[in-house]
């Protein structure tokens, strides 16, 4: 067998379905044999980016289903690898693991800045779990499982096969043999350590015991180690209450009782304000990001920390841990589940609190939403989000974009199905969401999708539609258009006097273009036609475009300024725009 | 600010010391020196890096950061009373061999060859504040070249 055949084999060992890419002069081999294989279903991307976004979409998607696969991308050199480049660095911002697979030059031509030619593993070090370039065929498949394991492991991490062309087309010595039942990497530097250890475990049960004011957070590792349904009987056993982080949300149903919320920056006033009053910080499978802690030095002054993760160098990174339990979380849930030296205390003052927080601004949302209209009778986003909600019973999958939108998304839509949320968080990567969208929807094509761009964040990978009308992928697509570049302008608002700069954005005819690819489109700018909008995409077979138009000054709050504390959290909106230069982009 | 040096075992691929001076570089330090040889077991390189950091949570972080690479093994920080940290360097001189003999006794150096009357190449071996202390005794101003090879250590 030659180098194609044997990376093929590897990943159909590996249980991959699914190849999202774009082919070119260095990749052309291994899609020649794909093609005669037949054993993969080949999704072209219109866009490297693309792939990489839908690769990750499969992985997170499918997680939490019986049949987990990893997302696998498949490039050429040079410029298909480069535009992979963003959606690397996110997956590894957000810890999901993938493969991408890139075409190299020939090793003879290697470093003479061939055609085509770039540094793909000397580009992706720094973004990536690990970097592979495989010089014999006999290492290709060896390679392939050894990246598979590496990507999936401990916390996940996209995974990068650099192959050169002519090891694609080597043949492999006659006396070359593998057995992947058999393989196990030898990887002496690699540890990751999921059972907890137990002295840890004892002083964190002390902790939580003689607690007071304690608070559970729900990170991005209760999804990846599917520990939402264990998160659930931990809380409900030790009555403790759980605020989620960007990535922890839909873990737990959003309107659990005992659930504050998201916190951080556009967080909830009642999670935000219980990280300032608590007492016991119990983290579970989260790295403390800046979005999440804002000011360091005044974040949870009060609070001893315990820190679940499984990824050791995020212990003690950002905040200093009283107890740190280096673990998979579910184990570590699991294991304090069962000891009986854990408590339930009503902490009937704490809840007292919570709940007095809850009131904060439960008022002036329940009026916007109900309302929901702003300025010139344009649409609040929140409004229609939380129609949506309602409308689909927060059962559905939901990928928002980059931008206001997304955090209308994070706390407007009632999650109840377990990881159900995907969106970019560490890296913030406007145009994730019609690729990653596409993703979920083959790894769980029963459920319902919705991708959920705001108008900027759309156009940055708006070419996908082509993957969609090809492959008649039933995503249903929402943009909710206010002219702007809606976050930034947010920003602009509060914190640059009103000065709208490189923010007023005129769109094309959304509804021209998804003719041009064979998408129904509905454009709404009324209220009372939000809900009948979101029923016709329902029943519609297939892709649907909807397009709402929002109005541009609906801000989100809370929000925490960036570098601020919490004390610093706004709750209403401070003043209303001093000028507004662009009258032309809220006509668009 | 406090010199540090961080010793790691790693396996001996190419691109191992890419990723760790690129972790360095990312965390923003100026790598004061970097030496690499080869381990006892097969296969395995020896690393030791010195870089200034007053803050010993910074430092734990890159350990811990660099820990995490596949291809690293084992790192730690060595600290100074518990470690010996050597280097060799390679100096060039201009000057008398008399007044070379009267450093004999109290620096460790080798002759490794007289050019000439008043050239000669040596080797001196031992801490970084003892070479240091060599150089500043035997004058700049004699000094026609010099290499050093930078820090390697082992605990005691």
């Amino acid at each position: 067998m030659n180098g194609k055949q044997l990376l093929l084999k590897a990943l159909k060992e590996r249980k991959v379905r699914f190849l999202f890419g774009y082919t070119g002069g260095a990749i052309m081999p291994v899609f020649d044999e794909m093609e005669r294989m037949g054993a993969f279903e080949f999704v072209m991307a219109r866009h490297e980016q693309g792939a990489a976004f839908m690769a990750q979409g499969l992985s997170r998607a499918s997680l939490s289903t019986p049949t987990p696969q990893i997302g696998v991308c498949l490039t050429t050199s040079g410029p298909g690898a480069m535009n992979l480049v963003t959606g690397v660095a996110d997956a590894h911002m957000d810890s999901v693991p993938m493969l991408a697979i890139t075409g190299q030059v020939a090793t003879g031509v290697i470093a003479t800045d061939a055609f085509q030619e770039s540094d793909v593993v000397g580009v992706m070090m720094p973004i990536c779990k690990q970097t592979y370039m495989p010089l014999a065929a006999e290492d290709v498949e060896k390679t392939v499982h050894e990246a598979c394991y590496v990507a999936t492991t401990g916390r996940g991490g996209p995974v990068i096969i650099d192959l050169p062309k002519d090891i694609q087309n080597q043949q492999a010595g006659e006396d070359y043999r593998f057995d992947a039942k058999k393989f196990r990497p030898h990887l002496p530097g690699y540890f990751y350590t999921p059972t907890p250890e137990r002295e840890p475990i004892r002083q964190a049960i002390e902790l939580i015991n003689k607690s007071e004011r304690p608070l559970i957070f729900c990170g991005h590792g209760v999804i990846n180690s599917n520990a939402g349904d264990l998160l659930q009987r931990f809380i409900e056993k030790t009555n403790i209450p759980v605020a989620s982080t960007f990535h922890g949300l839909s873990a737990i149903p959003a309107d659990h009782p005992q659930h504050l919320g998201m916190m951080g920056m556009h967080g909830t006033v009642e999670a935000n304000r219980a990280i300032m009053e608590a007492d016991l910080l119990i983290a579970l499978g989260m790295r403390f990001d800046d979005r999440v802690t804002g000011k360091l030095d005044e974040y949870a002054r009060n609070a001893a920390v315990i820190h679940v993760e499984i990824d050791a160098s995020e212990i003690d990174k950002n905040v200093r841990t009283t107890v740190a339990i280096n673990a998979d979380v579910y184990r570590t849930l699991h294991v304090l589940l069962g000891d009986p030296m854990l408590t339930c205390i009503p902490r009937r003052r704490w809840w007292d609190k919570l709940n007095s927080f809850r009131e904060v601004m439960k008022e002036d949302l329940r009026e916007e939403i109900e309302v929901g209209i702003g300025n010139d009778n344009k649409l609040l986003m929140k409004g229609i989000i939380h129609r949506l909600s309602e409308v689909t019973r927060g059962r559905d999958l939901i990928i928002p974009d980059v931008g206001q939108h997304q955090m209308m998304c994070a706390r407007f839509y009632n999650y109840q199905t377990n990881n159900s949320w995907f969106g970019s968080g560490g890296a913030g990567t406007m145009g994730c969401s019609l690729p990653m969208a596409i993703g979920v929807k083959l790894a769980r094509p029963k459920e319902r999708v919705w991708s959920i761009s705001g108008d900027g964040g759309f156009q940055m990978n708006f070419q996908e539609l082509g993957t969609i009308m090809e492959k008649q992928i039933d995503v249903k697509i929402i943009i909710l258009n206010n002219g702007y570049l809606g976050m930034v302008r947010q920003w602009q608002t509060f914190f640059f006097d009103g000065c709208f700069a490189g923010t007023p954005m005129q769109s094309p005819d959304f509804g021209l273009i998804s003719q041009a690819y064979g998408i129904p489109y509905r454009k709404v700018e009324l209220l009372e036609d939000v809900v009948p909008a979101l029923e016709e995409a329902i029943a519609c077979k297939g892709a649907m475009v909807l397009e709402f138009i929002c109005d541009p000054a609906e801000v989100i709050l809370p929000m925490i300024p960036a570098g601020g504390g919490f004390g610093d959290m706004i709750i209403r909106h401070p003043h209303a725009p001093k000028k507004d230069q662009s009258k032309q982009g809220e006509a668009a | 600010m406090k010199r540090r040096a961080i010793l790691a075992f790693t396996l001996d691929h190419p691109g191992v010391l890419n990723k760790i001076s690129m972790l360095i570089r990312k965390k923003m330090y100026n790598v004061d020196t970097l030496t690499v040889c080869r381990a006892r077991i097969p296969g395995v390189s020896r690393m030791t890096i010195t870089l200034r950091e007053s803050d010993q949570a910074r430092v734990d972080q890159v350990v811990r950061q660099l820990e995490k690479f596949t291809e690293v093994i084992s790192v730690k920080e060595l600290d100074t009373d518990h470690s010996y940290w050597r280097e060799v360097a390679i100096i060039k001189l201009e000057i008398d061999a008399s007044v070379l003999e009267t450093f004999q006794g109290r620096y460790n150096f080798e002759i490794l060859e007289q050019k000439s009357d008043d050239i000669h190449i040596l080797q001196v071996a031992g801490s970084t504040r003892r070479i240091d202390a060599f150089l500043d005794e035997v004058g700049q101003e004699h000094i026609v070249e010099i290499a050093r090879t930078g820090v390697t250590a082992m605990e005691k």
